[in-house]
């Protein structure tokens, strides 16, 4: 039995993304345990052993509190990092382990797990756009809808992007991975979106690959790969790796 | 002054020639005014009443329905019934209501007000009534959430401060704690049995002041309903205007106002349009219109027009009904409806956001934060999805445990009406993305053809 921590669906699931464990144990419903932790409770993996933990989207307010509930356990993250835990962080939960959110004047401490920074801006224009982008020998896509990017060299980034754009607008660098450490911007049900990758994740955790309706989902993959790839331009940014 | 002025003629010159074309309801000239002013809604006069009508859901059914009643008092309104519930249509709404020299010639107009830029409109036309609906979960690509929208809306009363009087939903935990510093008029309803369903929908899970879990005495839908906290003093407010019981098969509600009762006919079987209706009426109380008249006033009311229609044919109902495509909270509740109104029914979803198509932001997280698993209910024997985005769709409800043998899929809209089984069904419901009535009523009308030529030796 795999056990996988959802922590604070109360406060960390604004666009459906506790949706994505729910597709997990859709997929292997005798092989998986959901831990669903309250954010005022202590986290199983803080002190037990876990195989993978999710942390999805949540409001600029609640990232605060979430750092709050956080915070005491960032030896723990770096520790269970090493040893190729799985990890899945959507949305802007991705700038809780940086180094700082800043908003304004203000500047919010992050996890500093990682060696980038946030800037929010709720007074501009909301960023809103999908993109298309590669990781290992797969084509991902992804959701965009936020107030803030995120700065750094990534030099541990996840995907690379190809249309649309990374953590800014000015990189193909999309989201953190280091072992099994995945963290992305795309927010929602990110692991719907990408089945080709719910599958790697499956076989990371130990299981068998088998997804739960796994035609319907490839179908509607392949259709809207087909229909982004029309849609969205090549990324012509400055940050190229190639 | 003089560019008020200029400003001021040019849209009234744009408003005659676009009403000699026939084109009343385009907010052009509005556009006009506030390109030529950038202040103009502070500078042009107010009518001796302004109302902004506000909120995720049910502005324009409210906002109709005051309007409605305020003409039928004998007075001239100005409302921007046209959809344009930005500066545009405000500015339109607001240059109807003087003559050229800046002159009210109306005695009030109603704005229904999109929440989205509230607090840089509302500021300059400072409305004597904001009446908010309620606060939930829209579109993501525009609104974000509803903390957001709340910052917003809290901003906007902060600028007004005493001079507008707050009208709010006390069975919302999130737009009731607006307007603090303002005058607070709160509308509610008590247990009146609505037995909801469990909803992944809510837009609101922990209590905005200590992050303690929020509880219910009693739900109406969703999150709203007589709320608390354990572990603090957040709580329902107390309202003024309160639903003691209501019957809504029967079409009527029983509003205490400060110990006295008054029965008042609905205008749907709905929960969420009873909640409109109570929200109208203590608006309407707050002005001085009297319980009777009010009651009467009801007996004729409908819901607006273009959110629903019903067609009869060979014993069957045909509905086009608005459902809001991207809207979590309003899609939600309408499954929600659909489910528990008994009657054997088919549903054609055609709910994409067509201005969407093939544009960078669409998104399918909606699909995944709506109460799809409504739509597995015995009552609902077909399902039929259309749309580039069917597949996203047929995935959705499969998940959500709809048989696979309830469901059709199928990307061309135009083929619909051939797939439609009605065989057995007492209604169909044509769901559509609000802004495409038209649209949503042409499938509805095709649908009921291809029963025709079925019958057809």
């Amino acid at each position: 039995m795999k056990k996988i921590e959802l922590l604070f669906p109360e406060l960390c699931n604004l666009y459906g993304e506790s949706y994505n464990i729910t597709y997990l144990q859709r997929c292997c419903p005798e092989e998986i345990q959901i831990i669903e932790t309250n954010h005022r409770d202590r986290p199983a993996f803080a002190s037990g052993d876990v195989d993978m933990v999710y942390l999805g989207c949540m409001t600029e307010r609640k990232q605060e509190m979430v750092l709050s509930a956080l915070r005491d356990y960032k030896t723990r993250f770096r520790e269970l990092i090493d040893k190729n835990v799985l990890f899945l962080v959507t949305g802007n939960a991705v700038e809780l382990f940086g180094r700082e959110i800043r908003d304004g004047e203000r500047a919010i401490e992050g996890l500093g797990l990682f060696d980038f920074y946030s800037v929010r801006n709720r007074k501009g224009e909301r960023h809103n756009s999908q993109f298309i982008g590669v990781w290992d020998d797969l084509t991902l896509l992804g959701h965009k809808s936020q107030f803030s990017f995120s700065y750094g060299d990534f030099a541990e980034s996840f995907i690379h992007i190809q249309r649309g754009i990374g953590m800014n607008p000015d990189t193909d660098r999309e989201g953190i991975q280091v072992n099994n450490f995945f963290a992305t911007y795309s927010l929602g049900p990110f692991l719907i979106l990408n089945p080709r990758f719910t599958k790697r994740l499956l076989e990371r955790l130990g299981l068998a690959p088998r997804l739960c309706f796994e035609k319907e989902i490839m179908e509607a993959y392949d259709y809207r790969l087909a229909e982004l790839t029309k849609a969205l331009p090549l990324y012509k940014g400055g940050d190229k790796r190639s | 002054m003089l560019r008020f002025y200029f400003a001021l003629w040019a849209a009234k010159l744009a408003a005659w020639i676009l009403k000699l074309r026939g084109q009343e309801r385009n907010d052009w000239p509005g556009l006009l005014a506030i390109k030529l002013c950038p202040d103009f809604l502070a500078r042009v006069r107010k009518p001796a009443l302004v109302i902004a009508v506000t909120g995720t859901n049910g502005k324009g059914t409210t906002a109709a329905l005051i309007s409605n009643r305020l003409e039928a008092e004998g007075r001239t309104v100005s409302f921007n019934d046209w959809g344009a519930n930005l500066s545009a249509g405000f500015a339109l709404n607001l240059m109807r209501c003087v003559n050229v020299f800046n002159r009210p010639v109306k005695d009030a107009s109603v704005l229904e007000a999109d929440e989205r830029t509230l607090d840089v409109t509302m500021g300059q036309i400072q409305p004597d009534y904001i009446l908010v609906t309620n606060l939930a979960k829209d579109s993501l690509r525009r609104n974000a959430h509803p903390e957001f929208i709340f910052d917003i809306l809290d901003r906007t009363f902060s600028i007004l401060g005493g001079n507008t009087t707050a009208i709010l939903n006390a069975n919302d935990p999130i737009s009731s704690q607006l307007a603090c510093n303002c005058k607070r008029v709160f509308f509610g309803v008590g247990d009146i049995h609505t037995h909801p369903y469990e909803s992944r929908a809510m837009d609101i899970t922990v209590c905005p002041r200590c992050g303690g879990p929020i509880y219910y005495h009693s739900r109406l839908y969703r999150q709203f309903g007589d709320f608390y906290c354990p572990d603090c003093d957040f709580k329902t407010p107390e309202a003024k205007y309160f639903v003691t019981a209501a019957d809504l098969a029967a079409g009527q509600m029983t509003v205490s106002e400060e110990g006295q009762e008054q029965v008042y006919p609905l205008i749907s079987d709905t929960v969420f349009h009873l909640s409109n209706v109570l929200a109208f009426v203590a608006l309407m109380r707050e002005l001085g219109t009297s319980r009777e008249a009010l009651a009467e006033f009801l007996q004729a009311q409908q819901v607006t027009r273009f959110r629903e229609t019903c067609v009869e044919y060979d014993g069957v109902r045909y509905y086009t009904y608005a459902a809001k495509g991207q809207n979590v909270s309003a899609a939600s509740t309408v499954f929600e409806y659909l489910a528990a109104e008994p009657s054997r029914k088919v549903l054609v979803l055609v709910m994409d956001e067509l201005q969407d198509r093939n544009h960078a932001t669409e998104t399918l997280t909606w699909l995944y934060e709506t109460d799809f698993e409504l739509l597995n209910s015995p009552n609902i024997q077909q399902i039929v999805v259309g749309g580039h985005m069917c597949l996203n769709h047929r995935l959705r409800l499969l998940l959500a445990g709809v048989p696979e043998e309830r469901l059709v899929c199928i990307e061309d809209e135009s083929r619909i009406p051939d797939y439609v089984k009605v065989d057995g069904a007492e209604r169909v419901y044509v769901l559509f993305e609000v802004d495409f009535p038209t649209k949503a009523r042409n499938i509805r009308d095709a649908i009921i053809e291809a029963q025709k030529g079925r019958k057809q030796p």
